[in-house]
């Protein structure tokens, strides 16, 4: 099923490359990153590491009847000296690549090759066909199906935690723009099964969302959703929203995870990680004020609860911008309260201090950016009391698509002891009339 | 069993059989635009109600839910689950992808060194602070990374 269903889109997308060039509109985005970095890592050995990256991304809009598109972005990663990450020299992603045919109404459009699916409780990358159209009377729909993205290759390990063939949808309804109802789900076949990692089983997760707007000031949106295989809840997730005025805002949110449910195949690898059995839940509330046009504060608190304990974060950030939002900083303060079971082996606290502030500038020719961000510690990890990383940019636009920068980055922390990183960057982003400009 | 997993394709085709049968309809149904008709400025917090105030159409939900407030950024992936064509009218996928994308080495703060002022997670030092932040709240992993996120736990912890 898989390999056929492979094959199809590779084939779609060979005959459709012709397309390309018959489309009116055709962007490219790509951002060339050459990056040097030294660390010392505590009680080991010295390293250089000199990635070359390259993201690459291409748009083909108003193709055929000028409804088709063809949307691709990926990347691709070669070391030039020490290995970046785990054993690979090189490595690469096509994070989507496919087709889409757009309706002219009802928010309709199908899609085909690989592509991310985000409908109400599910958050899955498939290779595969989608459609989804909104129907008469306030309903709406849409179908899902294809093969499973892997995108680990585990040492050792014959499976990655996903399955074989993915499909799923979601119906919804709404109503007059003051309530919508969902229901959506996600059925996996050939998946590992829990604490079974060998055996082939079934992974699905189904739920439902609601969005409801009592009077134009306030919303109320979330989900829950349900694992029939663990037959326990996986999430709940609610926010209560309050524009109190256009320029402040009030939010409450609440979440519950039962990780066994939740993270499903994850549990299978990481049970050093994880209990199974656990059960996480935050609750919080933010508000924003926005002074005056150039100027926005805004504070935060969450409290976090596990099995082993609960912790508290609290905090505020002040933002300003001037100069039509071509200067623009930020400083902002938070502090975490966080217990024992929280805290790095063998010590006692996780709590700290953060403190972040930065500053940018981007004109039509030069652009420039400092930022500082220091963790304190309230108790020493691995002997240090702090980490802390300043990165400084500097770049220039040569036109208003191309552009060359170059960062420099120094920090101290109890990983690495000292940090020293370099990198280089060439970006190319087209933009064309007509559209919403830089997306 | 059986018959539960057959419940899946069964919907898919009755999905698609009410697909069709409405497409006589469609006609009728408004469908937002490819995308947003005016350019909207980079990295600026884009206020929907300045030109959207009260336009708020059939079973569309009111503009004025998507300024990008500091809260809506923070909390989007409550609107984005029921609402990315909406999104998709300015924001292309790889937007999305800069942090959803499951599988990425380079972090999105590394990667926009020059655009410091966006909401992203990671920044600075997060070897060591995912000791920490990893245990406080696991299931926030999953958004971006993927619901098997194994490669990078794996890697370490066996």
């Amino acid at each position: 099923m898989k390999k056929t269903c492979c094959t199809l889109l590779c084939a779609a997308s060979i005959f459709a490359s012709p397309c390309v060039t018959l489309a009116a509109d055709v962007t490219i985005d790509s951002t060339t990153m050459l990056g040097i970095a030294k660390r010392d890592i505590s009680g080991s050995s010295k390293e250089t590491i000199i990635p070359a990256t390259q993201f690459l991304g291409l748009t083909a809009d108003k193709m055929a009847d000028g409804n088709l598109s063809l949307h691709l972005y990926g990347w691709g990663r070669s070391d030039l000296a020490d290995n970046s990450y785990n054993n690979d020299k090189n490595a690469g992603s096509l994070t989507y690549g496919y087709l889409q045919y757009r309706f002219n109404h009802a928010n309709a459009n199908v899609r085909t090759g690989r592509f991310f699916v985000r409908e109400g409780v599910v958050n899955e990358q498939i290779d595969g066909v989608s459609a989804r159209t909104d129907l008469p009377m306030g309903f709406g729909l849409s179908v899902f199906g294809g093969a499973t993205v892997h995108t680990a290759h585990l040492s050792g390990e014959t499976s990655d935690g996903k399955g074989d063939t993915l499909y799923g949808g979601r119906a919804n309804f709404r109503y007059n723009g003051l309530l919508e109802i969902g229901l959506s789900g996600v059925y996996e076949s050939a998946a590992p099964i829990l604490k079974t990692l060998h055996a082939a089983g079934d992974y699905r997760r189904v739920g439902g969302d609601i969005w409801v707007t009592p009077i134009k000031t306030i919303d109320i949106v979330g989900h829950s959703s349900y694992n029939p295989e663990t037959q326990q809840f996986a999430e709940h997730s609610y926010l209560f929203n309050l524009k109190a005025t256009q320029k402040l805002v009030l939010t409450g949110e609440f979440n519950r995870h039962f990780e066994q449910s939740y993270l499903f195949p994850r549990t299978t690898f990481s049970a050093t990680l994880l209990n199974p059995n656990d059960k996480s839940s935050s609750a919080g509330g933010s508000t924003s004020y926005e002074i005056s046009k150039n100027v926005e504060i805004s504070g935060d608190y969450k409290h976090y609860t596990r099995e082993f304990g609960s912790a508290d974060r609290f905090g505020g950030e002040t933002r300003v911008n001037y100069k039509d939002n071509s200067v623009r900083g930020g400083i902002g303060y938070h502090y975490l309260n966080a217990g024992q079971g929280f805290a790095i082996t063998p010590y006692t606290s996780a709590s700290y201090h953060e403190l972040r502030c930065f500053a940018m500038h981007d004109s039509k020719s030069y652009f420039a950016a400092v930022d500082l961000l220091g963790n304190f510690f309230k108790e020493k990890i691995y002997n240090q009391s702090s980490a802390w990383e300043a990165t400084t940019t500097i770049g220039y636009h040569f036109t208003p698509a191309l552009a060359l920068s170059g960062d420099l980055t120094y920090g101290r922390n109890p990983q690495f002891t000292e940090e020293a990183k370099a990198l280089l960057r060439l970006t190319y982003n087209m933009t064309y009339p007509g559209t919403g400009g830089k997306k | 069993m059986k018959n539960e997993k057959m419940m899946f394709p069964l919907m898919a085709v009755v999905g698609l059989f009410v697909i069709v049968a409405s497409c006589a309809q469609m006609k009728t149904i408004p469908g937002l635009p490819a995308s947003h008709p005016e350019a909207l400025a980079v990295g600026q917090q884009v206020n929907c109600a300045e030109c959207h105030e009260d336009q708020q159409k059939g079973t569309m939900k009111a503009f004025n839910a998507f300024s990008h407030t500091r809260a809506f950024v923070k909390t989007h992936r409550f609107y984005a689950a029921s609402d990315d064509r909406l999104c998709s009218t300015c924001h292309k996928s790889s937007f999305c992808n800069d942090c959803h994308t499951n599988k990425t080495e380079i972090k999105p703060s590394s990667r926009y060194g020059d655009r410091p002022d966006r909401e992203f997670q990671h920044r600075g030092n997060f070897m060591t602070m995912h000791k920490i932040e990893g245990k406080l709240d696991p299931a926030s992993c999953y958004r971006c990374h993927g619901r098997a996120n194994n490669g990078r736990c794996v890697a370490c912890h066996r």
